[in-house]
């Protein structure tokens, strides 16, 4: 019975989380699912409609669709999905859907608003005029010298001039029935086109077919302008280029080609069935336009496809809550059936550690790159590769130290991965620079690895110190197996770091002509090479023990998080592409501080240690504890 | 000396105090200098924290400066002296060691390269247009102030001054006889404005042209721009003026004169490297994503044409993808006038290869460390 136990909980978490990642049956009538699928390229990669529209909404605010704001329930909150469906096809219901974030009191000043709030693009209407002329005055200041107020109003006019080149993603915003106009625009190309030639030829023409086809060919140039995303596949295209163009070219090339295409009509026929609210209708173009891909551009559905299942499973978000389950089993192991619920805790951390690892692998292959591609991936990764560490120790110490600390780290990482999302595709293109799989996968990947082990060890370092200081559990034993994890994960860390950053280097040699300039992201990648080397070499030369190297490790901490993220907000340098805002540096500054906290705690003389005095309690000798048993 | 007086002689230079020493005060540098590239720009903190030997503190209204701290040559000076001084006195040639041994020789090597380098690593840039042929590459922080001799039939002579030498007031003999150079009024960082924009007519400035002055303005350490000094010269032949002008490298247009018959120019110019080579750009490619400004590659396509050497083809130059010709490596570095001017950089470094060595040998030495501390550990952990 009691080998059963930790099971049953295994299985009741492990089907939770499953069941939470299979994609929601939308209670619309409309196939919102087979839409979301549909491929689109914007960003310069395809993908699918249902990224599209969770990457625009995180562009807009940070909880995607409000119900509350709204005034709808919790069961009719739209999915993504189906809120980019009313924006690319019934614009004027989009309109008023409350998305736009603002919480900014200055701007909410400007508007004589009082509540941070989302409001709708109706509600930002009557202000317009001032947006523009408020951002066109902050947009003359230098970016990095803009105030709040300047960034976030120039912000508010981006997204707002986003918001409007989505809208004519698929049709102009005013057309009044899309599939209708198609099928007029069909018929007027051929009478135009003659009409057009019979008049340059001097010879009679229809008037009014020339008229046509001159405001046909006026507006599709005007609308030309608004290409965020290419909605429209071109079978016959060779290279990516060619290959996707935004309707309104698709349907100025049919002034050429006679014949609009396909899948523009596809599109006409599922507005004009959406705006009337006729689901059999849209179902069926949908489903047309589907077979049309299926038939003609079936090799690159694949990742679209997956890529929309990834969207629904949210691998990521659920390895986060399960590494908080197996943070909590393992902190109520402590206190009651230490043996059930740690073996619990670990077949669950296992099981979070593969779906973080499906995830991984996916996003992989939707992408085509290695793990790390920029910030967002490399938390993921950190993450991953932390999990892997602690997995691989527990196999070696079967203490419980590796469970807790992989939870720890896994839930922390992938914390920060949400929060690193800012406001876009974590699968954007790459610069020119790095676009390289070979040096991502060597340089990129062993710096990341390196992070992991340093955090690894910095961890491990803190249990060390507040199981000494304020448990009496700290066994010699414990304390000396902790301390030699320590020192093995250095190891790792010096020898992952330091081949990275060389390697780095010669990345540098080869592209920027410069094997080390000095730059802040590759003086963050030294600081850590030289604090493990510093580490290692205390501890060869006697001058660091047990404590002194715990100590040292969790300052590794501070290191490692300046170099990782410090420098990116400075701002400086080549290594523009790992930029990030400002706004993480009071986190940055919280966690440093409670670093250097914890070290003061490790610091303490050993008689404050609650953990050394129960040990001498335990063997009362004449001197007390033999001066080789303390730690130093 | 025996073994153990030499082992003796090197304990101090030797110890593993002193590395750590040297390994914290590193970091110190290294984390100090990295936060004042935010004020000062990359090159400039390069220069004061690691390309130093110490770092000053400036006494305010004085020219006297205080070293307060060891900069990166003496930090890593030390080191080595300690690396190489522990290897000698504690040498031992045992496997055990072997990791240890190459680790560290890869680091010495290392340190070395790193020292050659930055004492004979050259670094200029070419920037051509559409079509445009050049046979010298520029410097990206110095200029010069170049005269020109044009009297020779079939090459120029030109005497060049470091921009750096222009101080006002001095007089610089010139390697020609009889010239000198008189400095009248020198501007490390100037900007060109048109003479009705001075805030007053006294305002100091030099007068380069009807349209342009130069006034002084701040230095500048943005890394997107330079700094363009202007000066004021007067030629001197035998004590006599020859002529005097104003001159700014943000402006760098020859003027003609003449030293008795021969013909002469002036000019301040970013300074010139000459090839024995020239490159033509035919064709620059500024690759974007589709439907975003997000760059997938950029790439010129040159021709190299060396008559010394019987070279004349065509080369494509684009990210990860350098010509090395040479001595020298041409890196695709920059673009600008609406994709069609390209802008390459141009590297000189005689030890280029060794840290590709060095990092060899440290990988090699921390896999055998490592790895036999990790095979003797899991031995011992299989056998509990």
């Amino acid at each position: 019975m009691k080998r059963i136990v930790p099971w049953i909980i295994f299985i009741v978490f492990a089907g939770w989380a499953l069941s939470r990642m299979a994609p929601k049956k939308p209670g619309s009538a409309f196939d919102i699912a087979g839409f979301g699928k549909l491929p689109v390229l914007a960003g310069g990669r395809v993908k699918p409609m249902d990224t599209l529209a969770r990457v625009s909404l995180l562009q807009m605010n940070h909880h995607g669709i409000d119900g509350t704001a709204n005034n709808l329930s919790s069961a009719q909150v739209a999915s993504q999905a189906e809120w980019l469906l009313d924006v690319l096809m019934l614009p004027e219901h989009a309109d008023s859907t409350k998305i736009f974030e603002i919480t900014d009191p200055n701007i909410l000043d400007l508007f004589g608003w009082q509540k941070a709030a989302n409001y709708s693009f109706n509600d930002l209407q009557p202000f317009f005029a001032k947006i523009e002329e408020q951002a066109g005055l902050a947009a003359q200041t230098e970016a990095d010298a803009r105030n709040a107020f300047q960034r976030n109003i120039v912000r508010l006019r981006d997204v707002l001039r986003f918001y409007v080149q989505l809208k004519n993603t698929i049709q102009p915003q005013d057309s009044p029935d899309f599939g209708k106009e198609v099928q007029v625009f069909q018929q007027s190309i051929q009478p135009g086109l003659d009409a057009v030639r019979n008049r340059d030829a001097g010879q009679p023409y229809d008037d009014q077919a020339f008229q046509r086809i001159i405001l046909f060919t006026h507006r599709y140039q005007s609308w030309t302008q608004a290409k965020y995303a290419y909605a429209i596949p071109n079978p016959k295209g060779k290279t990516e280029t060619d290959r996707w163009s935004p309707v309104s070219e698709a349907l100025l090339n049919a002034l050429s080609t006679g014949q609009i295409a396909d899948s523009v009509t596809f599109y006409g026929r599922m507005v004009s069935a959406y705006r009337n609210g006729d689901a059999t209708g849209f179902n069926q173009a949908l489903n047309d336009y589907q077979q049309y891909l299926h038939k003609n551009f079936s090799e690159e559905l694949n990742r679209p496809t997956l890529e929309y299942f990834f969207n629904a499973a949210q691998p990521f978000y659920q390895s986060l809550v399960l590494y908080l389950v197996v943070f909590a089993l393992a902190i109520i192991s402590w206190l009651a059936w230490p043996k059930t619920l740690s073996r619990a805790a670990l077949l669950l951390l296992g099981f979070a550690f593969l779906v973080h690892t499906a995830g991984l692998i996916i996003r992989m292959y939707i992408q085509g790159r290695p793990p790390v591609t920029n910030l967002y991936s490399s938390a993921i990764f950190v993450g991953w590769a932390t999990v892997l560490f602690c997995l691989i120790l527990e196999r070696f110490y079967k203490n419980g130290i590796g469970g807790v600390c992989g939870s720890v780290i896994g839930f922390t990482t992938l914390l920060i991965a949400q929060n690193l999302q800012f406001d876009g595709d974590t699968m954007e293109m790459l610069r020119a620079v790095l676009d390289t799989n070979a040096w991502l996968a060597t340089h990129v990947v062993g710096e990341v690895l390196g992070y992991s082990a340093v955090f690894l060890a910095g961890l491990i370092g803190i249990i060390y110190i507040f199981r000494g200081v304020f448990t009496t559990s700290f066994e010699e034993s414990t304390s000396k197996t902790m301390a030699r994890m320590i020192y093995g994960v250095v190891c790792f860390a010096t020898l992952l770091s330091l081949v990275a950053t060389v390697l780095g280097g010669i990345w540098a040699d080869q592209s920027w002509g410069r094997f080390w300039g000095w730059d802040p992201k590759e003086n963050g990648a030294l600081l850590v090479v030289l604090w493990n080397a510093i580490i290692l070499h205390a501890r060869w030369g006697g001058f660091a023990r047990e404590r002194g190297v715990a100590v040292l490790a969790v300052f590794g901490n501070v290191i490692g998080s300046l170099s990782w993220f410090g420098v990116n907000m400075l701002g400086v340098g080549l290594h523009s592409y790992g930029f990030m805002d400002q706004a993480f540096a009071s986190t940055l500054a919280i966690f440093v501080a409670s670093q250097l906290v914890i070290i003061g705690i490790g610091l303490l003389p050993l008689k404050y240690w609650r953990g050394i005095r129960a040990r001498e309690r335990r063997t009362p000798q004449a001197g007390g504890v033999p001066a080789h048993a303390l730690p130093q | 000396m025996t073994g153990s007086s030499v082992a003796r002689f090197f304990k101090p230079v030797a110890s593993l105090r002193l590395t750590i020493i040297c390994l914290a005060c590193a970091m110190f540098l290294v984390f100090v200098g990295t936060l004042d590239q935010v004020q000062i720009g990359v090159y400039e903190a390069q220069l004061r924290y690691f390309k130093s030997f110490f770092l000053y503190f400036n006494l305010p209204g004085s020219n006297f400066r205080i070293p307060y701290f060891p900069g990166g040559y003496t930090l890593g000076g030390v080191l080595l002296i300690n690396l190489i001084a522990a290897h000698v006195s504690r040498f031992k040639l045992t496997w055990k060691k072997a990791g240890i041994l190459i680790l560290h020789s890869g680091l010495i090597l290392l340190l070395i390269g790193q020292i050659v380098t930055s004492l004979f690593e050259e670094e200029s840039q070419i920037q051509l247009d559409q079509g445009q042929t050049k046979n010298y590459s520029e410097s990206p922080y110095f200029d010069e102030l170049a005269i020109v001799d044009q009297s020779k039939p079939d090459s120029d002579e030109v005497i060049s001054v470091p921009a750096g030498r222009l101080v006002k007031g001095q007089t610089i003999s010139l390697p020609v006889a009889g010239l000198q150079l008189q400095v009248d009024e020198s501007f490390e960082n100037a900007a060109l404005i048109n003479p009705n924009q001075l805030p007053s007519p006294t305002y100091p400035h030099l007068r380069l042209g009807p349209m342009a002055v130069a006034v002084a303005i701040p230095k500048t350490y943005k890394q997107d721009e330079r700094n363009q000094p202007a000066a004021a010269v007067t030629l001197l032949k035998e004590g006599q003026s020859v002529g005097s002008w104003a001159l700014a490298s943000g402006f760098p247009q020859p003027v003609q004169f003449k030293v008795g018959a021969d013909p002469y120019q002036i000019v301040l110019r970013p300074k010139r490297y000459y090839r024995p080579f020239s490159i033509t750009l035919e064709d620059f490619r500024h690759d974007r994503y589709a439907g975003t400004e997000i760059a997938k590659n950029f790439s010129s396509k040159v021709r190299l044409v060396d008559p010394s050497a019987h070279e004349n083809r065509e080369a494509l130059i684009y990210m990860n993808h350098p010509l090395w010709y040479s001595d020298l490596i041409l890196y695709q570095a920059g673009f600008g006038n609406n994709d069609k001017t390209t802008v390459l950089q141009v590297m000189k470094n005689p030890s280029r290869l060794v840290p590709y060595i060095a990092c060899g040998m440290m990988a090699l030495g921390l896999l055998i460390q490592f790895g036999m501390h990790l095979v003797s550990f899991v031995r011992k952990r299989v056998i509990a």
